[in-house]
């Protein structure tokens, strides 16, 4: 029988089943007496070994066995799960990841786990103490599952659901068709909206009214279509944090918040390197060594938290730590040092600034010493990806107690809500997320000082500069009686942009640009409005 | 009762209709086909032992293929359930290695056969003939 045709299908629930042993394996280090956790885990290297076996993939049936072996002496209290018995559970599971990927790859030559199967199968128990057994029977691999009129294992966490006939998948190329698919006809509905407008007794307003809730409802089942919890990118950063703080001998408990709400799927691809990165910061250069920590009066074991919340259009991701902070004042003296800031600056710098200088980019060599290779990952990275989906940053810090990295996104990213703005002839969109307001300024109100112009923005100066200038577009005529400007945030500062008009607000589906389009600077993205105007959509802090 | 499209290829050498039973996703669809290709007609899947119950309370299948472990099931209470309701029904055990004990103790309970894991046409065939379809 050709078995190849289920390849792909054997990879997806392989990886699934790996997945989800991570992070049984790192909750049962916590609780070694989850009796539930303990059989799931050994029903995933159970259906991966027969899966395996199916598809005549010896080396993986081989080593699930083996694992599978090892939890059934878990389960009978032959053995307890110790520290020993999760590293070498984890060991096998990374094997089986890159078997996997292997496979996927259609490479032949698996990765050899001779020397793993061997250790596994000759695992002893004569240096960790056996626990009482955890499970009720032991006779052959029998299961004990609850009766059927109990209710089912006790669990405060879902076993990974089983597919059924009540969910489908779908390939994400799909959603995405479907996602631009509606765009564009949202667009055409304005379309058709404005040339209704200008056709006397057309008597159209009905049936547009009646189009535009349709599409207002296409429009949310789509993007719930997209939607995934946080859980899809944070499942395995228990695992992370885990083996970075055991590799640098650091105690540290993680914690997850939230991890059901959904965002869009786009997002979170997008967000799970960036808050890697900040996890393996934390750990590594956040974390103190317990040591250090009980001299300083702290708890021998930091936390690392992630809590993610939702409120209206906004998910606000919030990575925070009891570690040792950072000094702005000290970070704010490192940039004089590198030259990056004269002194004058750095003295100027608020607080906030001060923390975001560790987003300048070459500001910590550490940080691109990494070994996530090739990716280039380091806070400023982090800081562009935030940016670039509209969405922003927020460091804060105390030395000595601990940091918090808040990463405020949008909830999905396709469809904006966007302030269009004029500027010369063109029309230029900013993603409503990331402006503080706008403002209309008389000429009173803005003051030079050494060449760069500020105005009073709730008691502080605000930097203003010409969004005319920056785009390269011809000035406005300097005698206007009032001057609008968008107050932006960028890199935690606000900046204010003048331009020659306000357009106002509307809902903007963008599309990427293509080349040499989406080489400019500072340009994310392109829609077209109603009146079939074309609009390019700015990521700010990229102009300034 | 039931009813779901039948493919247009299948022949009609055998109109048994199947209900296959097992938590892998995986596995049904090989078993899945390996029957079809067999003519047979497979009028439900279930994953777990509350999905088998209350898709047999909508059909009436010839054969079931019912995998011994299931995450929320005994393989053999669930066999006792189900003949309970659906006596007429021919059930065949699903096993991996090493659970010879559990398939002796399900036909004794009445199960009619069995396959060991991992699937093969020829399992499957040897099983079938076996209920005399």
């Amino acid at each position: 029988m050709d078995m190849s045709q289920y390849r792909d299908l054997f990879v997806s629930e392989s990886k699934g089943h790996i997945q989800v042993f991570n992070e049984l394996i790192v909750r049962l280090e916590d609780n070694a007496s989850d009796t539930p956790a303990i059989d799931e885990l050994f029903r995933h290297a159970h259906s991966l070994k027969g899966m395996a076996a199916t598809m005549q993939y010896q080396a993986v049936a081989d080593l699930a066995h083996r694992m599978e072996d090892l939890l059934s002496r878990v389960r009978s209290g032959e053995l307890g799960f110790a520290p020993g018995v999760a590293d070498i559970l984890l060991e096998g599971s990374d094997a089986l990841s890159a078997m996997v990927s292997a496979i996927e790859a259609d490479d032949d030559r698996l990765p050899d786990a001779a020397d793993l199967v061997n250790r596994l199968a000759g695992f002893n128990a004569a240096d960790i103490p056996p626990s009482p057994p955890v499970s009720a029977s032991g006779t052959d691999a029998e299961l004990r599952a609850g009766d059927r009129d109990q209710p089912g294992p006790a669990q405060d966490h879902q076993p990974r659901q089983t597919d059924s006939f009540k969910s489908v998948r779908v390939k994400t190329e799909t959603l995405d068709r479907l996602v631009n698919i509606t765009g564009e006809l949202i667009t055409t509905r304005y379309r058709l909206a404005d040339r209704a407008q200008r056709c006397e007794g057309a008597q159209l307003e009905e049936p547009l009214n009646r189009l535009s809730m349709l599409l207002r409802e296409l429009r949310d089942e789509v993007f719930q279509a997209r939607m995934l919890p946080f859980s899809f990118v944070a499942d395995r950063f228990p695992r992370l944090v885990r083996d970075l703080s055991r590799k640098q001998e650091k105690e540290i408990q993680f914690q997850v918040e939230g991890k059901e709400i959904e965002l869009d799927r786009g997002i979170l691809e997008e967000i799970s390197e960036p808050l890697v990165h900040i996890l393996r910061n934390a750990v590594d250069h956040g974390m103190e060594m317990p040591e250090e920590r009980i001299a300083a009066g702290k708890p021998g074991s930091g936390t690392i938290r992630i809590a993610v919340t939702r409120d209206k259009d906004c998910v606000n991701i919030v990575v925070s730590d009891d570690g040792r902070g950072m000094d702005p004042k000290r970070l704010a003296d490192k940039a004089v040092e590198k030259g990056m800031l004269s002194r004058e600056q750095a003295n100027a710098l608020t607080r906030h600034e001060a923390l975001m200088l560790i987003c300048a980019p070459g500001f910590s060599t550490a940080e691109t010493v990494s070994d996530i290779s090739g990716r280039g990952v380091g806070m400023d990275a982090v800081r562009a990806a935030v940016h670039a989906l509209g969405g922003g940053l927020v460091i804060e810090s105390e030395a000595g107690r601990g940091s918090r990295f808040l990463l405020r996104l949008p909830v999905s990213v396709s469809i904006i809500h966007a302030l269009l703005v004029e500027c010369g002839p063109l029309a230029v969109a900013f993603p409503v997320n990331a402006v503080k307001r706008t403002i209309e300024l008389r000429d009173g109100e803005i003051f030079a000082e050494r060449g760069q112009s500020f105005f009073s923005l709730d008691d502080r100066q605000v930097p203003l500069r010409s969004l005319n200038r920056l785009l390269g577009q011809p000035a406005a005529s300097d005698s206007r009686d009032v001057i609008p400007a968008v107050v932006i945030e960028a890199g935690g500062a606000a900046t204010g942009l003048t331009a020659d008009r306000l357009l106002g607000q509307r809902e903007i589906f963008v599309k990427p640009l293509g080349i040499p389009l989406s080489r400019i600077k500072g340009v994310t993205g392109g829609a077209i409005t109603g009146d079939g105007r074309i609009v390019y959509v700015m990521d700010a802090s990229a102009l300034l | 009762m039931l009813m779901l499209p039948v493919s247009a290829r299948e022949t009609t050498m055998s109109n048994a209709t199947v209900m296959i039973v097992d938590d892998a996703l995986f596995m049904r669809n090989i078993l899945g086909t390996i029957l079809r290709e067999k003519g047979y007609t497979v009028v439900a899947e279930a994953a777990s032992g509350i999905e088998t119950m209350k898709k047999l309370h909508g059909c009436d299948p010839d054969i079931i293929f019912l995998d011994i472990i299931l995450p929320d099931a005994n393989g053999i209470q669930l066999l006792d359930a189900i003949r309970k309701i659906k006596p007429q029904a021919k059930v065949i055990l699903c096993s991996a290695i090493g659970q010879e004990a559990i398939v002796r103790k399900g036909l004794d309970q009445g199960a009619r056969y069995y396959v060991q894991k991992p699937f093969s046409p020829e399992k499957i065939a040897e099983a079938l003939e076996s209920l005399g379809e």
